[in-house]
């Protein structure tokens, strides 16, 4: 078990895909919240889809669910190939890790350290070389042109540097599948629109991109295949049932 | 580089880095238990210097020294009470001694006076010396000081000096060998010389004196000639090398061991400090541990940076103490605790007290100080890794 990834796919060629999902927090406490209920979604690769609803309608827990943060409560889960239910906190850090980028409303990037530290924070734990932190993280900071920054410390760096030094992040790893939370949320309209240009870059690369969002500039972008309605943690639109 | 390996060490750098980076957060308890290990690692140099420099020179005690008692009290030994120990069997030599102590008044210090008959004899003794030679059998009015009697009656090259008899009339003495710095604790208040000078200078009958010293030639057999001695002048105090060195043992470490516990106290508070702040770790941690967790960093990588943290700050807060210690002992003679150790020093002249250090003490100092501050940040850095990755979502 300690060594071997247990993987099981519920459909095949599906990237992400949940069937009957619960989730509860304080599951049999008084302060219990059913979080997400009856949850069917099938998303494949390289589709773009936005979760949209109002606050609390679960379209973060969603997300952290779908980002292997935990696993459902009941019924099943499958991301980028593995079963989340009842699936230990190491294998779903692992998956993470592997199958997930992660791009946050509030950038969460951490302000002391320099924007070439932060883009390579991921690697740290898997025992990657110095040099080749480095050499991984060149190419991304010209990419997204920040790499006249890269020795500076990220809370001296501009608003839309944070965000590109974000994404770079976030694909450091090279994962299949990007999730973003609310990742125009705090954005002008331009650099909502740059991100925006960026997202439809990642899906030229083959990326999965969830997204979370009321923005109209997300949710009626042509990269955008789909949008599923959320409310009060059920599916109200946009999801196919779970066959 | 194996990528376990490299993966411990990149944490750690982070680790190491993060430190830095919020140096003024750790600032605080950083010196405090540097405070607390200086304090601590002084009292225990002080204590392991003072114990080894009595170990050197006790070796140079001989094996039984004899006193007279009357109404307990030392009184003058009569020279003809010797005759009687030549029944004992086993004594391969003695030597009389006048042993007192010389107040000098304008310094307002104790000068410890020894008159011997055959201190040149002695080849320990010999090496006790830094320059000179002792008093020749026969000579009269030859001495050898200790360094701070030389510092005190302000000597300086100067070799001639003279000291009051109880009838205040003077007696001339010559300096003719000075005593090595590193036996200090026992011999720089220490003034030598033949055994008449120092029944002139103390005004005692011709054929008096105040300890017999006797070498045995078994050492297995000391406790047996000491208790024949003890029957054959009755009243007399038969004192052993063992019990000497026991003696002083007894008073390091029953000063030591007294420091240790009130030192132990302010540490055990520190730990409890430090625990309460770890515990109540900011917002901003929380949010970094959240954002690594996320990241791919597993609870126990996220263990192993704050042990690691922890460990950072015991270990150069434990070397910054130690050092400072070390210092406190080899440049200042371990001002703050030295009347804590030499608690009679009112009346001694000052000296140096000479650096002494041992691994076990290195760690034992470690084992009361950084293991605790280490177990005492446990439990906070598990509940630092258990902060939710879901948390910065």
């Amino acid at each position: 078990m300690k060594n071997e990834k247990p993987t099981t796919e519920l459909k095949r060629g599906l990237q992400i895909e949940l069937c009957d999902v619960h989730k509860f927090y304080n599951q049999g406490q008084e302060n219990e919240v059913h979080a997400l209920k009856d949850i069917n979604l099938e998303i494949d690769p390289e589709e773009v889809v936005c979760l949209r609803g109002p606050s609390g309608s679960g379209k973060s827990t969603l997300l952290c669910l779908m980002g292997c943060v935990f696993g459902p409560t009941s019924g099943r889960a499958a991301v980028g190939g593995l079963q989340l239910q009842r699936m230990p906190d190491e294998y779903l850090t692992r998956h993470r890790r592997e199958t997930i980028g992660f791009i946050f409303q509030h950038f969460n990037i951490l302000p002391r350290l320099s924007v070439e530290q932060n883009i390579v924070l991921p690697l740290l734990p898997l025992g990657i070389s110095p040099s080749q932190q480095k050499q991984r993280a060149r190419p991304l900071m010209e990419r997204f042109g920040i790499i006249h920054r890269k020795k500076f410390k990220a809370s001296q760096i501009s608003g839309g540097e944070l965000q590109r030094l974000a994404i770079a992040r976030a694909l450091i790893l090279d994962p299949p599948i990007i999730l973003a939370d609310e990742p125009t949320a705090h954005l002008d309209s331009s650099r909502s629109h740059e991100l925006m240009d960026y997202l439809v870059d990642l899906r030229k690369d083959g990326k999965t991109i969830v997204l979370t969002s009321h923005d109209p500039l997300v949710t009626e972008h042509p990269v955008v295949d789909r949008v599923i309605d959320l409310k009060d943690g059920c599916i109200v639109s946009g999801g196919p049932p779970c066959s | 580089m194996r990528p376990p390996l490299q993966k411990q060490l990149n944490i750690l750098d982070y680790g190491l880095r993060s430190l830095w980076q919020k140096k003024g957060r750790h600032l605080c308890v950083f010196l405090i238990f540097s405070g607390v290990i200086f304090l601590l690692a002084s009292f225990q140099f002080m204590a392991a210097s003072l114990t080894r420099t009595a170990e050197l020179l006790l070796a140079t005690v001989p094996d039984i020294t004899v006193q007279q008692l009357s109404a307990g009290r030392q009184i003058p030994l009569a020279e003809e009470s010797v005759a009687h120990l030549d029944s004992v069997f086993g004594i391969s030599n003695m030597s009389p001694r006048v042993w007192g102590y010389y107040f000098d008044e304008r310094n307002g210090a104790n000068y410890t006076v020894i008159g011997s008959s055959t201190p040149a004899a002695d080849p320990l003794l010999e090496s006790l010396l830094v320059s000179g030679r002792y008093p020749v059998a026969g000579e009269r009015a030859e001495v050898v000081l200790g360094s701070a009697v030389i510092s005190n009656l302000d000597l300086q090259e100067r070799n001639s000096f003279s000291l009051f008899r109880p009838d205040l009339s003077r007696i001339s003495l010559q300096r003719v060998g000075v005593f090595r710095e590193s036996t200090n604790l026992l011999t720089a208040d220490l003034i030598v010389m033949s055994i008449d000078d120092a029944r002139d200078l103390f005004a005692m009958e011709k054929h008096e004196l105040t300890d017999l010293l006797i070498q045995v030639g078994n050492p297995t057999e000391i406790p047996t000639i000491a208790k024949k001695i003890a029957e054959t002048i009755p009243g007399s105090r038969v004192i052993t090398a063992e019990q000497i060195r026991k003696t002083y043992e007894a008073v390091f470490s029953f000063r030591s061991g007294f420091g240790a516990v009130c030192l132990l106290a302010s540490l055990a508070a520190f730990v409890i400090l430090a625990f309460d702040k770890a515990l109540g770790f900011s917002t901003e941690d929380k949010q970094e541990v959240g954002i690594l967790k996320i990241l791919g960093w597993q609870t126990r990588d996220i263990m192993r940076l704050r042990f690691y943290e922890s460990l950072a700050t015991a270990g150069c807060a434990f070397g910054l103490g130690v050092s400072l210690a070390w210092a406190h002992i080899l440049f200042f003679d371990g001002g703050l605790f030295r009347f804590v150790f030499l608690g009679w020093s009112v009346l001694r002249p000052s000296f140096d007290i000479v650096p002494f250090i041992q691994g076990r003490d290195i760690l034992l100092l470690f084992s009361f100080s950084a293991l605790p501050y280490l177990a005492a940040t446990i439990i906070p850095a598990w509940r630092a890794s258990i902060v939710r990755a879901d948390s910065v979502v």
